[in-house]
């Protein structure tokens, strides 16, 4: 049984925690060589799902523009489901609005907005 | 080298990446999340061997859950400090169990005036040594608040449980640590007034 007074206080163990946190090691390039392989390992396990090895999914990032790109072409695929999704009553609504059921121009307006007929 | 393809990739791309066959966007991944994984096992066990063994047990763990990966729900670096923290928990209860706390060995220097090196090394033991007498939660929740600094919402995120929830286990981990460690303060470097 301890005294409640011998316990540590809230500066006490700041300054334990303080201590602790300096404890800060980096990786040694041997534990990397472990890491990478257990990559490698893993790797030769299970083969991904489409039979696609190596490079190749780095090779359609890059035909994709990388993230950026990516990210483009993920709103393009969004846009492509809402297309796909809507109504065709919904989608005629869209073309209305752009294009209208039937267009009339006039080349003379029929009010002489500029007062030549006097 | 070809990490320069993901450059700025999210953890997240790279272990998805991983799973459609790109060994190089793996060792990226390892690269970056392996100095804080080792720190934190480090700060937990005290012990560089044992802090590496249960870093490599975690990547190869995320090695082996990346194809079924469910993006979204989880980022990589929460799920990464979840298994190294149980990870290490693991260990520290072993070793309770194989050593008592009052049999592990005291720091050896006992002269007056100790060198900061040696007391932080001292407080790194008896603090490894005081988690693994901790009901498992709190000694999380303290590590992961007090030793790697980070905020409740996160420690929530990693732990599962409520903000309300972290911020009692750490209030109650700290009276436990403290309790743990009475009588030590003179080993500790603190004054036994």
């Amino acid at each position: 049984m301890t005294d409640k007074h011998d316990h540590l206080d809230d500066f006490e163990l700041d300054a334990l925690f303080a201590s602790a946190r300096k404890a800060d090691p980096e990786p040694s390039p041997d534990f990397m060589a472990r890491l990478f392989g257990d990559i490698d390992m893993v790797s030769a396990e299970v083969p991904p799902a489409d039979a696609v090895r190596g490079g190749l999914f780095a090779s359609i990032w890059d035909a994709v523009g990388g993230w950026i790109g990516a990210s483009g072409l993920a709103a393009a695929t969004a846009a492509g489901v809402w297309v796909g999704v809507v109504s065709p009553s919904s989608l005629d609504n869209v073309t209305n609005a752009f294009f209208g059921d039937s267009v009339s121009v006039s080349l003379f307006a029929s009010e002489d907005v500029l007062g030549v007929d006097g | 080298m070809a990490f320069d393809h993901f450059a700025g990739a999210p953890d997240e791309a790279l272990l998805v990446a991983f799973a459609n066959g790109d060994q190089a966007a793996a060792r990226l991944l390892a690269t970056r999340l392996a100095p804080r994984a080792i720190g934190q096992a480090f700060r937990l066990l005290h012990d560089r061997a044992e802090a590496e063994d249960v870093v490599q047990e975690a990547m190869l763990r995320l090695w082996r859950v990346a194809p079924e990966w469910r993006q979204g729900e989880a980022q990589v670096s929460t799920w990464l400090y979840r298994v190294v923290g149980n990870l290490c928990i693991d260990r520290l209860r072993k070793r309770k169990r194989s050593v008592g706390i009052d049999e592990i060995a005291e720091p050896a220097d006992d002269t007056p005036s100790v060198s900061d090196r040696m007391q932080d090394n001292a407080r790194l033991q008896a603090l490894s040594d005081a988690l693994a007498e901790m009901p498992d939660r709190q000694a999380q929740a303290v590590s992961l608040r007090h030793l790697e600094g980070l905020g409740n919402p996160e420690i929530a995120e990693i732990m599962e449980i409520s903000v309300e929830a972290v911020e009692s286990l750490t209030a109650r981990g700290k009276r436990t640590l403290a309790k743990i460690l009475a009588g030590r303060k003179a080993e500790l470097g603190f004054g036994n007034d």
